[in-house]
């Protein structure tokens, strides 16, 4: 990992660079990204810098034809050209209008599935995961199975409330109220759509017919809040397990507002009330049933959804896990950008604490408060039972001395510990429902943006993940969008959502008696016991 | 003796340690205490203890509320069997969760507590609609109603507390039967209770436990005077 360094006019910042890789790709990932109208290829010409200091690459034919003598003297360079090998000053004089809208890190995404299919015409692509607080959307060429484009951006039905009842609740009190939340929501699909026609492919208007087909997964209240249909069911247990109707009534509208008279519309269609079909997705992209041995794939967000692959069969659940891994409720928390706590080492020296982008603290990402609440439980300065060995009177406990960012407080623990019992507890249900012991499980994905940074060994020792070897654990942050993927390149992707899901089997843990007990043991901070017989 | 006991009962149960919550009452048995005294002099005065000291403890959290519920019920529960003479109760609770709600949990701290407290509880489940709150109560002749509710909308919605509250005015009850809610929607909103018509709410099992003994002295007296 190499560092670099931006200086533009709006101040300096630093961003981890891969070595080798270019600094267009590496700042479209974030909020300061370079102007560009080309898909990275060096023929626009616009996305020029300054090099002021560095180890990076030689210039390239395009550069040469892009840029004069002496502007090359001073060290302008094409930012999509330029590989950093080394920590590098680069000097951003133009940065791209301020967007919502940034690219998904290569790393992240999951590998492009291989199978294309047939297509004469329309052959471009877009792919949309819908999450409660993430948008994710990808363009693709469905010929050549190339992805052009990524973008992640935030959902703009936040303002009406950051968990998915309170939307909900919205749409249910005014019907105004329902189509904004809908309408917010497919702009941002348009937006997104077109940041990347922009800037990766430099033409709009010619490209939108070209799109022939749009897949799009997500919870079910989001899917349900998109197509304005079936979101008053949701909030009645009796619908908890019954599959849930969310198809638009209106392509035709939505094609026309999109400007993409030829892109035929599939709302990949949830499990159940609590069970979207961005699980669908993520049990497609991880081939969770293609194993013949017990597996678990845990979709960590607002909503937890849970499922224990038998061998056989497929159960599933979701509990409400996830606002506490995201930073909601938590004094110093925050979701995983720059400045956010996300590793905590602890050596003879005492702590480290490392920042995305090395910023200053700003406070704890999930990951970081997994690391922080394990490393106050093994010090002794938190009992297993979430109280503080010294009563600090609920000002909390600093881990850096006099830095108010990195303090962690009774209520955030208790908060934490609420969430990873509400999934530990699923989680063993589950297996005693399939009469299974941790030892039949052979593998373990945790989905979802929460598990990118996580230290496995820490969320084990905190009870948060099972004590299975941690080579069984896989963490597969982007998993949704890629099941997503499949579906837009795979000739019958309603097909394979619809057989993957077909014998599947959901619990409500409500109205299972067992659950109120064991949520209670699992909020005890220390490991999962092996054995799943309970008191 | 008797000191010691209680020491030994108050930390255990301040730690949530339940093994040692129960050794401390066996050994008190086996000294020859009896299951009576066990429970009036060392448990219901624990559980108040804890009361004051959850109220004041800013960090007392989830853990430590079912703890201290779990093994106040457990003992007293074990202790009753022990009973002579069947307790005397204070009086008599119907608790459920609001209709449309699944969430057991909270009532159950709750439960614990009363329990503890000699309050006869009358668990009539989760997704308990408003009329089964009303006939509960007068079919067993309760003095309360506690609706637990965890999210916003069984906590706000038509088919909760509010539609109780129309039920005991139509059918003339609300001087015999007072309403309490509890949950986590109140505890973020603390005039919540009175827009959905309730008597009154605690933040939390443990003081639910005297504000609802305060209610039930309350109708007690109204009934007598
Ligand atoms: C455990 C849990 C579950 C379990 C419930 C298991 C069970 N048998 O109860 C399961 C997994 C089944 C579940 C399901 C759902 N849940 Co849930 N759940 C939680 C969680 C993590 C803890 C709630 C809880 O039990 N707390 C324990 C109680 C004891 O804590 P407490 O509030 O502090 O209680 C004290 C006081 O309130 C008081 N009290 C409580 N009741 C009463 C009653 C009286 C009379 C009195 C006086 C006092 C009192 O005393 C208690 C003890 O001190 C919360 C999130 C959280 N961190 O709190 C979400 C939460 C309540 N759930 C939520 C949601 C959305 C759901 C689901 C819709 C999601 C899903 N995946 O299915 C379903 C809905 C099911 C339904 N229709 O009811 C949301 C509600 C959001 C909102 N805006 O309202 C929450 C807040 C999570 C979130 N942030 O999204 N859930
Ligand atoms: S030339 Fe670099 S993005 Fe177009």
């Amino acid at each position: 990992m190499a560092i670099l360094i931006v200086h533009s006019h709006v101040g300096t910042r630093q961003f981890d660079i891969t070595e080798g890789q270019n600094v267009r790709d590496a700042l479209d990932t974030t909020d300061w990204r370079v102007r560009a109208a080309c898909g990275g290829v060096g023929s626009c010409g616009a996305c020029v810098v300054q090099v002021e200091s560095g180890g990076v690459s030689p210039l390239t034919l395009s550069e040469y034809q892009r840029i004069s003598a002496d502007a090359r003297a001073q060290g302008w360079r094409l930012s999509c050209q330029l590989r950093v090998y080394s920590d590098t000053h680069i000097h951003l004089e133009h940065l791209a209008h301020t967007s919502v809208w940034h690219s998904i890190p290569t790393a992240d995404l999951m590998p492009s599935p291989c199978k294309f299919r047939e297509i004469g015409e329309y052959h471009y692509g877009v792919a949309v995961d819908l999450g409660t607080t993430h948008l994710r959307v990808t363009l693709w060429n469905r010929k050549t199975g190339q992805r052009i484009a990524s973008r992640k951006g935030l959902n703009p039905q936040e303002r009406f409330g950051a968990d998915v009842l309170n939307r909900l609740d919205a749409a249910l009190v005014n019907t105004d109220t329902a189509q904004e939340l809908s309408r917010l929501v497919r702009n941002a699909i348009m937006k997104a759509l077109r940041d990347m026609l922009a800037r990766e492919v430099g033409e709009i208007r010619l490209m939108l017919p070209e799109i022939g087909l749009i897949t799009i997964v997500g919870n079910t209240a989001m899917l349900a809040l998109l197509t304005g249909q079936g979101y008053s069911d949701l909030l009645n247990p009796d619908f908890w397990q019954a599959r849930i109707d969310c198809q638009p009534i209106d392509y035709k509208k939505w094609q026309s507002q999109w400007l993409l008279p030829n892109a035929k519309i599939i709302v990949l269609p949830p499990i159940a009330g609590f069970v979207g079909s961005d699980l669908t997705a993520d049990l497609l992209a991880t081939q969770l049933c293609n194993g013949t041995q017990g597996a678990f794939l845990l979709d960590v967000g607002t909503n937890t959804e849970i499922v224990l692959w038998t061998g056989k069969t497929l159960l599933i659940t979701s509990v409400p896990g996830g606002p506490a891994f995201e930073g909601v409720g938590i004094r110093n928390g925050m979701s995983a950008e720059s400045g956010a706590i996300w590793n905590i080492e602890q050596n003879e020296n005492g702590l480290t604490l490392e920042t995305l982008n090395h910023e200053p603290a700003r406070g704890f990402c999930g990951s970081g408060l997994v690391d922080a609440i394990t490393i106050l439980v093994s010090t002794k300065v938190l009992k297993p039972s979430g109280r503080f060995a010294q009563p600090n009177g609920g000002d909390g406990y600093a881990l850096v001395e006099g830095n108010s960012r990195t303090v962690i407080t009774g209520c955030d623990v208790d908060a934490f510990q609420r969430a990873k019992a509400a999934i530990a507890a699923a989680m063993e249900t589950l297996l005693e429902l399939a009469n299974m012991t941790w030892c039949d499980i052979e593998r373990l994905c945790m989905c979802g943006a929460f598990g990118r940074h996580l230290n496995i060994q820490n969320a084990q020792a905190i009870g948060l993940l099972p004590p299975i070897s941690a080579d069984k654990i896989e963490l597969n942050a982007d998993a949704s969008l890629a099941g997503c993927e499949l579906a837009l390149l795979n000739e019958n992707g309603l097909l394979l959502f619809d057989e993957i899901t077909a014998n599947a089997q959901t619990f409500n843990l409500s109205l299972i008696p067992d659950y109120e007990e064991r949520y209670i043991n699992h909020l005890l901070l220390k490991p999962i016991r092996a054995e799943t017989a309970h008191d | 003796m008797i000191e010691d006991i209680i020491k030994a009962y108050n930390e255990a149960v301040y730690e949530t340690d339940k093994d040692t919550a129960f050794e401390v009452v066996n050994g008190a048995l086996a000294q020859g205490m009896s299951a009576e005294d066990i429970i009036f002099q060392v448990v219901i005065p624990a559980v108040e203890e804890m009361m004051s000291l959850i109220v004041k403890d800013p960090d007392a959290n989830l853990a430590q509320h079912f703890m201290t519920a779990q093994i106040a019920a457990e003992v007293t529960e074990k202790m009753l069997l022990l009973f002579k003479f069947p307790p005397e109760i204070i009086g008599r609770v119907v608790i459920g969760t609001a209709a449309g709600d699944l969430h057991s949990l909270g009532k159950r701290i709750v439960m614990g507590c009363l329990k503890a407290l000699m309050v006869e509880v009358i668990d009539l489940g989760v997704n308990v609609t408003a009329e089964k709150f009303v006939d509960a109560a007068v079919a067993h002749d309760a003095q309360v109603i506690g609706i637990s509710a965890m999210m916003v909308h069984t906590a706000m919605g038509e088919h909760g507390c509010a539609e109780v509250r129309k039920l005991l005015k139509e059918r003339g009850l609300e001087d015999k039967i007072k309403v309490i809610v509890g949950g986590a929607p109140y505890r973020y909103d603390a005039e919540l209770y009175k827009n959905v018509g309730a008597d009154t709410w605690a933040n939390d099992g443990v003081s639910a436990g005297k504000v609802i003994v305060d209610l039930i002295k309350e109708v007690k007296s109204h009934v007598t005077a």
